[in-house]
């Protein structure tokens, strides 16, 4: 089956509730759908190792709910098979993961590198393309983890950035608790959470305790990130310090992803939802907002989005891929895929009764 | 020991393995050592077993932790997903 997938095709990998499958395209017009893999299992995230563009990893219980948590690697388009660790905790930390939710590429240069944000709470490393795993200790024993809080979908780490830059330049998110940074791979921590409001807090802007759901390098490639939050929109600039809010201009405070463009600076895409009582898109239009300018003004897309679309995206839902036009991809927790390929401006479904959308992840086949 | 169909992966699709071992706890240690990786299928990094497994010794459900679990030689040992359905 590898074999039907050209080399230079985009590939959009998308993790459901029941399997993981890859829909690939030369042309971003016609579609082939491939999989299931790891079949009738949750897979909370599928990706596309864009360092060698064949690799694929996901982050799935071993064959089924009971055996616990995995790691799976393969070539894209074949069957995965599952490393032979998956992330744990320290013996007599009293800590057990019990599920993956993200899986993050290494840098460039080290292609062995992977990294894992789990439940509850931790990140972890492997230096050897997820067969083993270490544990981050000074993030995952943090001196505040005794206090941290799950958020609705749990205590989890869900979003790890590795600065293209500086490899040793990392930041986790992790809900309930907040954006942390490390300077120096890993070794120490500091939280980042500047700015960020925390409306189920009675003081509305602690140092952690936000409940942060995505994180996104900005395309500017000066270290720009943005962040979608439970409670806003946000943007940091390229030195640090406080966050931004840019939440003016969208219609909610809360949705769950937010993609960035690869290479156009200040400019990303996100689904608000109407909020975290009712997780749909507002009046019952799927929408996609773009800014181009970090925040400042914010852009509805709905050409080829359903109205009377009751439902949501989920936090890995949505992908940008790195061609030009920048396509971008957005999966639904109802269990359809939508693409577009002018960045934004219009959408295509290319595929309809999936299982619940968990994770979407776009790339390009080498 | 019996294997299920889940974690032949890691016997290489032996659906049986024979271990020495003086109580559960030691036979799944004498598991991971032949077969790195199983281990944690059953029973999680805190040494606590997994919610939905089962394990039987000669048929009958281990209730209590696996290391109180004393084993015998003939022993014979089910590692088996519960139905957890409704």
């Amino acid at each position: 089956m590898a074999r039907a997938i050209k080399k230079g095709s985009v590939v959009v990998s998308v993790g459901t509730k029941k399997g993981g499958f890859i829909f690939h395209s030369p042309d971003r017009k016609k579609w082939t759908m491939a999989g299931p893999y790891v079949p009738g299992a949750s897979v909370y995230h599928f990706i596309l190792d864009p360092r060698d563009g064949r690799t694929v990893y996901a982050a799935a219980p071993h064959g089924s709910e009971p055996w616990g948590p995995a790691v799976y690697r393969g070539r894209a388009g074949e069957s995965l098979k599952t490393t032979a660790h998956a992330p744990k905790f320290k013996d007599g930390s009293g800590l057990a993961v019990t599920r993956v939710w993200h899986l993050e590429p290494g840098p460039a240069d080290d292609p062995e590198t992977i990294y894992a944000g789990v439940e509850p709470a931790a990140l972890f490393r492997s230096e050897d393309r997820g067969e083993t795993w270490g544990d981050i200790d000074a993030l995952n024993y943090h001196p505040t983890r005794k206090d941290w809080q799950p958020g609705f979908g749990g205590l989890c780490l869900h979003s790890v950035l590795v600065d293209p830059r500086k490899p040793r330049h990392l930041l986790a998110g992790i809900s309930s608790v907040g954006t942390f940074e490390s300077k120096d791979g890993g070794r120490t921590w500091t939280t980042e959470n500047r700015g960020v409001r925390a409306e189920f807090m009675p003081n509305k802007y602690p140092e952690w305790g936000q409940c942060v759901h995505k994180l996104a390098w900005d395309g500017s490639g000066d270290g720009s990130i943005f962040q979608q939050n439970h409670c806003g929109t946000y943007h940091r600039g390229p030195d640090g310090g406080a966050w931004t809010e840019v939440t003016k201009g969208l219609p909610s405070d809360f949705g769950f992803p937010i993609a960035a463009h690869p290479n156009q600076k200040h400019t990303a895409f996100v689904t608000p939802l109407i909020g975290g009582e009712n997780r749909v898109f507002p009046k019952g239009q799927m929408a996609v907002w773009k800014t181009a300018n970090a925040g400042k003004s914010w852009r509805r897309e709905t050409k080829g989005l359903p109205a009377n679309a009751f439902m949501g995206v989920l936090r890995e839902g949505m992908s940008a891929d790195p061609e030009d036009p920048v396509g971008i991809y957005v999966g639904t927790n109802t269990g359809q895929l939508f693409a577009s390929r002018d960045e934004g401006e219009s959408w295509k479904m290319i595929a309809n009764f999936l299982a619940p959308i968990l994770s979407v992840n776009a790339g390009v086949a080498k | 020991m019996r294997i299920p169909p889940a974690l032949r992966s890691y016997t290489g699709g032996q659906d049986e393995v024979v271990l020495e071992a003086s109580d559960l706890n030691a036979m799944l240690r004498a598991l991971e050592s032949s077969f790195p990786g199983i281990r944690e299928r059953v029973v999680d990094e805190a040494g606590t077993r997994r919610p939905y497994v089962n394990v039987f010794v000669n048929e009958e459900l281990v209730m209590t932790p696996l290391g109180e679990v004393a084993l015998m030689p003939g022993d014979v040992v089910h590692i088996l997903p519960s139905v957890a359905g409704g």
